[in-house]
C-alpha cells in the first residue's frame, strides 16, 4: 500500500514537472523565435547570423526541459525501487 | 527491444576496490566503482575522434582541401575567432581544450545514431552523468586555475566579494560545472529515454509496430543530428565564455589604476573618454 502511494505520488510529481517545464520551454522558444523574426524583418541580410544564434538559444532553453525530463525519470525509478 | 537491451539510467557498476558509497539520499555516490559501459563507449568515441584527427592530419592539402578538412578548419577558425573576441588574442591555450571537447562530444553524440542496443555494453557515452560531470569538472578546474593566474590569489578571492551579494557569486561559480554537465547529460539521456519509450509501445499494442519504427527513425535523426550537434557546440561555447568571464572587468581595473597614478586633469580626461 505504501509503495503504491509513493509511486503514485512520484508519477503525479513527474507529470507536474513535465507539464510546467513544457510550458516554460515553449514560452522560451517562442520568445527566441519572436526576436529572430523581428530582427530579420528589420535587417534581412543578418538572417544567417541570427538563425545560428536562435538555434543556440533554443538549445539552451530546451536543455532545461530535458534536464527536467531526465531527472523526473530518475526520481520515478529511484522512488519505485527505493520504497517497499 | 532491439534498440535498447536494458532500461536507460541503469549503468551497471563494477567495483574495483570495494563497494562503499556516500549516501546522498537521492543519488548514491559510489567513489570506488566504475560503470564499464560508459568507459567502453567513451573509449570508442575517443578512438574514433583520434582516428578522424590523425586521418586529416596525415593528408593535409594546403591548396585544395578535402571536404572533411574544410569542415574541421571552419570549426577551428570559428572557435579561434570566438576566443579572440571573448577572452583575448593572447589566450591561445584555450583553443585545444575547447575544440577537443567540442569535437569529442560531437563524435560521441553522433555515434549514438548507430543502434547500439544490439550490444548490451554500448550506450551513448554522454548519457551517463559521471562522464559529463568529469568533463565539466576538468573545464571548471582549468577555468579557476586561469582565474588565479590572471588575477593573482588575492585578486581571485577578492573577485568573489564583488558588490551584489558575496554568497550569490560563490554559488554562481559552483553552479557552473553542475549546469554544464546536467545540460549535456539531460539532453542525451532524454533522447535515449524517448527511444526506449517508443520501443515499449509495440509491447502494449501490437498494431503500433510500424508507427514506433518510423518514430524511432525520425526521433533518432532529430535527436542525434540536431540536438547532439547543438549540445556539443553549446558545451564548447560555454567553455570559452567561462574563460571570458574570468577576464571580465580586468581591463577597466587596469584603466582605473592608470588613471589614479596620473594627474587630476588627465584623470578627468580619462573619465570623459570612458563615458
Amino acid at each position: 500500500m505504501n509503495h503504491a502511494i509513493a509511486v503514485a505520488g512520484a508519477l503525479i510529481g513527474a507529470g507536474l514537472a513535465l507539464g510546467g517545464g513544457a510550458v516554460g520551454a515553449a514560452v522560451g522558444d517562442g520568445l527566441a523565435g519572436n526576436a529572430t523574426i523581428a530582427g530579420v524583418s528589420r535587417q534581412p541580410e543578418a538572417q544567417g547570423r541570427l538563425q545560428v544564434i536562435m538555434f543556440l538559444i533554443i538549445g539552451l532553453v530546451e536543455a532545461m526541459y530535458f534536464i527536467n525530463l531526465a531527472l523526473g525519470f530518475y526520481f520515478i525509478t529511484s522512488v519505485a525501487n527505493g520504497v517497499s | 527491444m532491439i534498440f535498447l537491451a536494458a532500461t536507460p539510467g541503469t549503468h551497471p557498476l563494477t567495483p574495483i576496490c570495494g563497494n562503499q558509497y556516500v549516501n546522498l539520499q537521492v543519488i548514491k555516490f559510489y567513489y570506488c566503482a566504475v560503470t564499464v559501459d560508459t568507459l567502453v563507449s567513451s573509449a570508442v568515441a575517443i578512438a574514433v575522434t583520434l582516428a578522424i584527427a590523425f586521418f586529416i592530419a596525415s593528408r593535409l592539402q594546403p591548396g585544395v582541401p578535402s571536404k572533411l578538412q574544410m569542415v574541421l578548419e571552419f570549426l577551428l577558425s570559428y572557435a579561434k575567432g570566438l576566443i579572440g573576441e571573448t577572452v583575448g588574442e593572447d589566450a591561445t591555450f584555450i583553443l585545444p581544450i575547447a575544440a577537443t571537447v567540442g569535437l569529442y562530444i560531437l563524435v560521441a553524440n553522433w555515434l549514438g545514431f548507430l543502434p547500439l542496443g544490439f550490444t548490451p555494453l554500448l550506450k551513448p557515452a554522454n548519457s551517463d552523468l559521471n562522464q559529463t560531470l568529469a568533463m565539466a569538472i576538468v573545464v571548471f578546474l582549468i577555468v579557476e586555475g586561469y582565474a588565479i593566474k590572471v588575477r593573482g590569489l588575492g585578486g581571485y578571492l577578492r573577485y568573489f566579494m564583488r558588490p551584489p551579494f558575496p554568497p550569490l557569486t560563490i554559488i554562481e561559480e559552483i553552479i557552473k560545472p553542475i549546469t554544464l554537465s546536467l545540460r549535456l547529460f539531460g539532453n542525451i539521456f532524454a533522447g535515449l529515454l524517448m527511444v526506449y519509450l517508443l520501443t515499449l509501445l509495440p509491447e502494449a499494442y501490437a498494431w503500433t509496430t510500424p508507427l514506433s519504427a518510423v518514430g524511432v527513425i525520425v526521433w533518432k535523426f532529430f535527436d542525434v543530428f540536431f540536438v547532439g550537434t547543438i549540445q556539443a557546440f553549446i558545451f564548447m561555447l560555454l567553455t570559452i565564455i567561462y574563460f571570458g568571464q574570468v577576464r571580465e572587468g580586468l581591463e577597466e581595473e587596469a584603466h582605473r589604476a592608470q588613471a589614479q597614478t596620473r594627474g587630476p586633469a588627465e584623470r578627468v580626461a580619462a573619465t570623459v573618454t570612458q563615458s
